[in-house]
């Protein structure tokens, strides 16, 4: 009888544990496929994650084998390929921003797909192109571009007397022309609504780089050897930006370091502009509906116009389980169809020269895109290297915190560019290698 | 007549007996153990090798002797943080202990709706810290957070909690002190039941006050879990993390940046240096190993 109850407790404890698995067993972020299975692993918004799934879909269909996606967030990404890499475990295929990937390329960590992509690399902007690039070899594809424009509301700046907004790339406000529209929004917004902000917090502190880019600055020396923004050009553009905090025009909030995002506020109805990315562009349409008009303008210009390389590419493990299917994968996520139905469902650019000439259907924002679509054109090649540099992701974070020693801390201009300048010169002797 | 015979005790060593013990006490310690290896101090060694390497995340590491320590004297950020999780831990500890002794004897009474304060005091306890944090973002958010909402509506200035450091640091206390603060008086209402009341009857009736009563004879009694609580609460503030990585991200500026934050800023964020954010674990460890040693001693002196 008590061996007969044993049995049955252990069978019980047993499918107990057995049950529990589905609920515990904790599947594995990252793992490498082999055979006719690949493995892919993307962070984004959940639209952005179901196109992913349906173009897995159609791979998988196509050339009949299993594409396994795991879906993590932008936050833990990296530390799960990092983890994945050393280990042996990282995923055949990853989305990647493209700062980053300028460390995996640079230590050999990702699939050479030179060969696969020569005719995606026809169709791509050679600047552009030039983000995934390490050493004359490819390693992944430019799968998106993002960049920043102004988003406003007409009603306030109507409201605080401002005429005219630009409507044409070339009438884009000189910066002395949107410190005047700042100050009448600051004027009029009393304590409820502040006059715009930049959307520099968290990884995006290389925004700043739009206004050192405008005055006619660069981050590195042309050889990414050294650092080069310690010159007038550099002190121009962080007098101007910190001058958005001495002048109130912006929240203290949303500095450099700030755990939020600016665009809570805005949709919120307490800024009058902000400097936004096309990829909250669905966001925006859903979150503030009809409560408030919005439109879109070209960011200010100083020297020249100048927008960010936001957005991200699709690589492959050189380790993968499954090189080959992983390389097919990549060109098949790279073709005119799919990039086509990914930025459309998405709201976001393509990299394809054949497809920024056409008239993509985006599911929303369409009337916006046009503006976020000329910001691009405005990258030019050194932009790219400046920010693709095997050590950038570091130099970014480093940005961060100096940059908000000078806004938030009281710290002077000079001393804020010596002390960006330093630690871009230190890290940039692990450059070599880098560019295309 | 005659006591009786006691047996003597089996020897305990050289028997057959003993030895099958032994064997059976290792095979009970063993998984504990291998995990204590594997998991604690395996990566405690390891982080002292790195600590002595310049170590990125990818490729080998080469030795560089005490460089990443002659980095960390020199370095500004560093000795901010320190002296930034000084002052959290100056704040956290005894403010922290002395409410939980307080709730305690609050609630150690017989107060009408007992168990639900408890609960609710205790709650934050239970729940993510993660979460904590965030609901700490969505009240200090200087914006649209709920406690600037509530200053408006009462007619007051917003008050900067995230672009004011001593502000950033105050709602991080807060935050943590809430979290905590229910364990603390957990415990107490526990060492509270060990109280003999015979002794606090007995000092009643030699005419001390309530509070000469709590002063002199229940708070003396509670040592050792004050102690323990002191202690505890010290290992804890050294290794805040979650609250200031959700809250602040170490700023504005530095201002809220600690040794945890830092040291994995360093490592695991987009710098990826292995060798510098173990150094600064390192230091960590070896802070919070005397402050522990401190603490146990000064216990030990006030006991004899």
């Amino acid at each position: 009888m008590l061996r007969g109850g044993a049995a049955v407790g252990a069978l019980w404890g047993a499918s107990t544990l057995a049950g529990c698995a589905g609920l515990t067993q904790r599947v594995s972020s990252t793992s490498s496929g082999g055979g006719d299975r690949v493995t892919m692993q993307v962070y984004g918004t959940d639209t952005e994650t179901a196109v992913y799934a349906r173009l897995c879909d159609q791979f998988a269909a196509d050339r009949g084998v299993t594409v396994d996606l795991t879906v993590v967030p932008f936050a833990d990404f990296a530390t799960g390929i990092d983890a994945g890499l050393l280990s042996g475990t990282a995923p055949d295929v990853f989305r990647v921003d493209y700062p980053t990937m300028g460390l995996y390329a640079a230590t050999g960590q990702l699939l050479d797909v030179t060969d696969p992509l020569d005719e995606l690399a026809q169709d791509v902007r050679p600047a552009l192109m030039a983000a995934v690039t390490y050493g004359e070899r490819r390693f992944g594809i430019p799968q998106h571009v993002d960049t920043s424009a102004l988003v406003y509301r007409p009603d306030v700046l109507r409201d605080a007397g401002v005429g005219a907004v630009p409507d044409r790339p070339e009438d884009a406000w000189s910066w002395e022309e949107f410190g005047e529209v700042a100050d009448r929004l600051r004027d009029s917004g009393g304590d409820d609504r502040s006059a715009f902000a930049v959307n520099w917090q968290a990884a995006g502190a290389f925004r700043w780089l739009n206004w050192l880019f405008a005055a006619g600055g660069h981050l590195y020396t042309e050889d990414l050897g050294a650092a080069a923004l310690d010159d007038d050009a550099g002190r121009r553009a962080l007098d101007f930006t910190r001058s958005f905090f001495e002048n109130g025009w912006v929240p203290g909030t949303t500095s450099t370091k700030s755990p939020t995002y600016p665009d809570a506020q805005f949709t919120a109805g307490r800024l009058a502009m902000l400097c936004a990315g096309n990829f909250l562009v669905p966001a925006f349409a859903e979150t503030i509906g009809d409560r408030f008009e919005y439109a879109v303008t070209y960011l200010p210009r100083d020297e020249r116009r100048a927008s960010e390389l936001g957005g991200n590419a699709l690589v492959a493990t050189k380790d993968s389980g499954n090189p080959e299917l992983a390389s097919e994968l990549l060109v098949h996520l790279a073709s005119p169809d799919a990039m086509r139905q990914f930025c459309e469902a998405s709201v976001l650019l393509p990299t394809r020269e054949s497809l920024a000439s056409q008239d993509l259907d985006f599911v929303v924002g369409g009337d916006l895109m046009g503006v976020y679509a000329d910001q691009v054109a405005t990258i030019e090649d050194r932009d790219v290297e400046d920010v693709t540099t095997p050590t950038f992701a570091e130099v970014n974070v480093d940005l961060a915190n100096e940059l908000e020693e000078c806004f938030l801390g009281g710290r002077s201009t000079d001393d804020t560019l010596r002390a960006i300048a330093e630690k871009v010169t230190a890290s940039a002797a692990l450059n070599d290698g880098a560019g295309s | 007549m005659t006591a009786p015979v006691v047996e003597p005790p089996p020897p305990l060593v050289g028997t057959t007996g003993s030895r099958g013990q032994a064997r059976v006490a290792w095979a009970m310690l063993a998984p504990n153990l291998l995990l204590l290896g594997v998991f604690l101090l395996g990566p405690l060694v390891w982080a002292f090798l790195m600590a002595f390497q310049e170590k990125r995340s990818f490729g080998g590491g080469t030795w560089s002797g005490l460089d990443n320590f002659a980095r960390l004297l020199g370095d500004d950020v560093f000795w901010r943080a320190l002296l930034n999780t000084a002052v959290f831990t100056a704040v956290t500890v005894p403010v922290g202990v002395l409410l939980g002794l307080g709730l305690a004897l609050l609630m150690d009474k017989a107060l009408p709706g007992r168990g639900v304060f408890r609960t609710i005091v205790y709650l934050p306890i239970v729940i993510s810290s993660l979460v904590t944090s965030l609901i700490g973002l969505l009240l200090f958010d200087e914006t649209v957070g709920i406690v600037n909402g509530v200053l408006a509506d009462l007619g007051l200035g917003a008050v900067s909690w995230q672009s004011d450091g001593t502000l950033a640091m105050a709602s991080v206390v807060v935050m943590t002190l809430w979290s905590r603060v229910g364990f603390s008086m957990v415990v107490y209402i526990a060492a509270l039941q060990d109280v003999d009341p015979q002794v606090v009857e007995a000092a009643r009736v030699d005419g001390a006050t309530p509070w000469q009563t709590t002063r002199r004879v229940v708070v003396p009694l509670l040592r050792p879990t004050t102690f323990f609580l002191v202690l505890i609460n010290l290992i804890w503030s050294f290794q805040v993390f979650d609250v200031v990585y959700v809250m602040t991200n170490g700023g504005p500026g530095y201002s809220t940046t600690m040794l945890v934050t830092y040291a994995y800023d360093e490592g695991f964020g987009p710098a990826r240096n292995f060798g510098y954010g173990a150094t600064v674990g390192v230091v960590l460890f070896v802070i919070t190993v005397l402050l522990t040693v401190l603490q146990v001693r000064r216990n030990t002196r006030s006991e004899v």
